[in-house]
């Protein structure tokens, strides 16, 4: 006779893209009596006596009585207001109404009694407006010590603050996404604002469907009221339902009174469902928005893309010098040339070499850095001929000099360096030491630090390889130099060429190839592709077996047909 | 067609000398790219650190561009800009940085420079503020004119950018 009882009564979220108007509940108390436990257990016995081919049918004991004493199925609407017998009571007098709420809902009592009465009994609702929301004993959940158990707790600050901002939905300040253009900052806050605003609070507005859980003959007893379920929404499309829907399983369970009566609670969704043909009606809708959107933004640009010929592999380079650290004299600047090997050509119209300005610098930490910010970029074609196939891919380069110039115009060469594309696209930060030729003896130093002069290098290519070099071994014996400060740049690379567009697809292909055999690996492969297989086969064997009998009968008869024409013949 | 998203932040700036620090940005690309939303260009609040001496901002930086060429690719401009206790508002720096092409999440640190005068215009501007400024900041992008300048190192400004690409692949960029 125990029935087992649904104890999960916490809140359930959904989310919703449909009005929240359309939303209807039905929500059904029963109440568990010994008669009422006692007649359904008969009725269970008297079915399953006439299921076995019992030969009397009994009429079955009914509970007698008024059946609506002991419960109520009831579906109700978003915030549609039902009123509960000590709410008609309280209303029907005028005097006792102060708000034009109150007032409104004197009206109405007054024309249901005209009418033939309200259609809901025990079941009763809050929506709201209604000025009990804000007392019910659901709200002492913000006290700890219904969290605890301690007898005595009292309200921590944060849940103080928190209280005050139920459902008064009217008086809390929506801030808008745009910028606002009055004031941004409140100079005087009150203490409303300071409330309502340093806790986080969504703008709920709340339904609670109550019942009237007394004996029936004593309705409208405030005592007897008893939440049963919770419904708040916010703007935006979030549900949230404490106690969840039963979906089939076991009703809740509520205890009410001295006597610890015992009520069964079930609550459904009874919305109506959207039908098919408006779903696919609003999908297509939805549909055509979004291509006319794309349409939209294509027309903005268009549809095609700089492509580089056939063959030729486009090598995009954004760089920026970013600064210089570590060298001798102050007031640094950057001279910088780029050369491309052969096979590779340039766009007319960039230059290929440029000068920063001329920096102080400034200490950080224990060297003086100067900072550049200079922004360059160069783009640059790669066409493959037959002749240099054999040999390696030669990458472009950029040289630099760092010189430094003081107000007494004295120039000085502080240092020589030199950086090669990067072969791999992405992002770069590359920081390159420099050196510069030294010559030994005290009268180039002197003259270094008196007048400003100082040995430069005739061809800049020969801080890597000199451009005049053909030969296997590169030799600098007998070239002084001495180390001096380094250059940090950032480079961005970017390649482009026809080649990879095939190749880009492939891979993607084979991506999706891989994926869709449901592993990443070699091995998952192989044995997935082998289960597939094996899949296949049985079912080819299945079908096989289950060909229709008459197939192959009249094959067979086929056979002796034509072996009767053959002899025949 | 192909498309860029740019999603960050300017996050703050240090290494200045002063604290009470705003920046104006903005980004600049080549004819080929279109703005399709989000803000060109922008200035953040005044921020006085109270602890430590980097200024923040958290200002956030989303755009969202569309190009039919891969020249000109985006570059993010800086002022940072220095507001003292009597409302004057002094040049602190420039910086300049390029968009990053590859996606992903990239930490940016864009170095900046100040125009420098006279010893004399220097040691005016130590006591009264002031001090030179670019007549248009645009001039710089081709570098061509930049030689001419006298500039002294200030401080770093850093970025967090999220780059995300669409339909490049489709055209054969690696990036």
């Amino acid at each position: 006779m125990t029935d087992c009882w649904n104890t999960d009564n916490g809140e359930a979220v959904f989310r919703t893209r449909d009005m929240v108007k359309n939303l209807r509940i039905k929500v059904r108390v029963e109440k568990v009596t010994s008669t009422a436990a006692l007649s359904q257990h008969l009725q269970h016995q008297v079915l399953s006596q006439q299921q076995d081919g019992g030969a009397i049918e009994l009429q079955t004991l009914t509970s007698q009585g008024h059946k609506g004493d002991n419960e109520e199925e009831l579906v109700v609407g978003w915030q549609e207001k039902l009123f509960s017998q000590y709410e008609m009571e309280l209303f029907e007098n005028e005097a006792s109404c102060q708000t034009p709420l109150e007032r409104q809902y004197h009206l109405e009592v007054k024309a249901l009694k005209k009418a033939r009465g309200r259609r809901n009994r025990r079941i009763f609702t809050y929506t709201d407006h209604d000025r009990y929301t804000n007392s019910l004993p659901f709200n002492q959940l913000q006290y700890s010590s219904i969290l605890l158990n301690t007898s005595k707790s009292w309200p921590t600050f944060l849940a103080e603050r928190m209280t005050s901002l139920r459902q008064r939905g009217q008086d809390q300040q929506k801030i808008d996404c745009g910028v606002p253009k009055a004031k941004i900052i409140n100079w005087e806050p009150t203490e409303e604002f300071v409330r309502n605003t340093h806790v986080v609070n969504n703008v709920m507005q709340t339904m609670h469907i109550m019942a009237d859980l007394g004996p029936p003959e004593k309705l409208g007893q405030k005592e007897n009221e008893c939440l049963l379920v919770t419904i708040k929404t916010d703007g935006s499309g979030t549900v949230i339902v404490k106690p969840d829907f039963n979906k089939g399983r076991e009703p809740y369970r509520i205890v009410t009174g001295e006597k610890k009566e015992v009520w069964r609670l079930t609550v459904e969704n009874a919305s109506t469902v959207m039908k098919p043909e408006q779903k696919d009606r609003e999908q297509n809708i939805y549909r055509d928005l979004y291509t006319q959107h794309m349409d939209y933004l294509n027309s903005l640009v268009g549809q095609d893309f700089e492509m580089p010929p056939v063959g030729v592999l486009r090598y995009l380079l954004n760089g920026e010098i970013v600064s210089a650290k570590g060298f001798e004299y102050d007031n640094l600047y950057i001279h910088f040339t780029i050369e491309l090997p052969t096979n590779w050509s340039g766009s007319p119209n960039q230059s290929l070499s440029g000068v920063t300005h001329t920096c102080r610098t400034k200490p950080m930490g224990k060297e003086d850095v100067a900072f550049f910010s200079h922004l360059f970029s160069c783009e640059a074609s790669y066409t493959c001929d037959k002749e240099s196939e054999g040999t390696l891919l030669q990458w472009p380069v950029l040289y630099f000099k760092v010189l430094s110039l003081d107000s007494w115009q004295r120039c000085r060469t502080e240092g020589y360096g030199y950086l090669l594309f990067p072969a791999i696209p992405g992002k770069h930060t590359i920081t390159c030491h420099t050196w510069r030729p030294l010559q030994t003896g005290t009268v180039s130093a002197l003259r270094r630090f008196f007048i400003g002069g100082s040995p430069e290098l005739e061809d800049i290519s020969y801080v890597r390889i000199p451009g005049t070099f053909k030969g296997e071994r590169l030799s600098r014996f007998g070239f002084c130099s001495e180390t001096t400060g380094n250059v940090t740049f950032n480079l961005h690379c970017m390649q482009q060429a026809r080649s990879f567009v095939d190749a880009n697809m492939l891979r993607k292909k084979r991506q999706r190839v891989l994926n869709q055999l449901g592993g990443f690996s070699q091995q998952g492969a192989v044995s997935s592709v082998q289960e597939a297989f094996q899949k296949a086969r049985k079912k080819m064997q299945e079908a096989q077996e289950n060909l229709p009998k008459d197939l192959i009968s009249s094959t067979s008869q086929l056979q002796i047909e034509l072996s009767s024409q053959l002899k025949t013949i | 067609m192909a498309e860029l998203h740019i999603i960050g932040q300017i996050v703050g700036a240090s290494g200045f000398p002063e604290s009470c620090l705003f920046c104006k940005w903005g980004v600049h690309t080549g004819a080929a790219w279109r703005l399709l939303s989000g803000l060109r260009e922008g200035q953040t609040q005044v921020d006085l650190p109270q602890i430590g001496e980097m200024a923040y901002w958290s200002h956030p930086i989303d755009l969202h561009y569309a190009t039919k060429g891969l020249q000109g690719w985006p570059s993010l401009h800086l002022q940072v800009w220095h507001q003292d206790s009597f409302g004057r508002s002094e040049l602190c720096g420039y910086g300049y940085c390029h968009v990053p092409s590859s996606p992903g999440h990239h930490r940016i640190s864009c170095a900046t420079w100040r125009p420098l005068g006279t010893w004399q215009e220097q040691l005016v501007q130590k006591f009264i503020g002031g001090g030179h400024q670019l007549r248009k900041p645009d001039l710089i992008y081709s570098g061509a004119d930049r030689y001419r300048l006298n500039t002294e190192a200030m401080g770093t400004v850093e970025l967090e950018l999220d780059i995300i690409l669409r339909h490049f692949d489709k055209y054969g960029v690696n990036s």
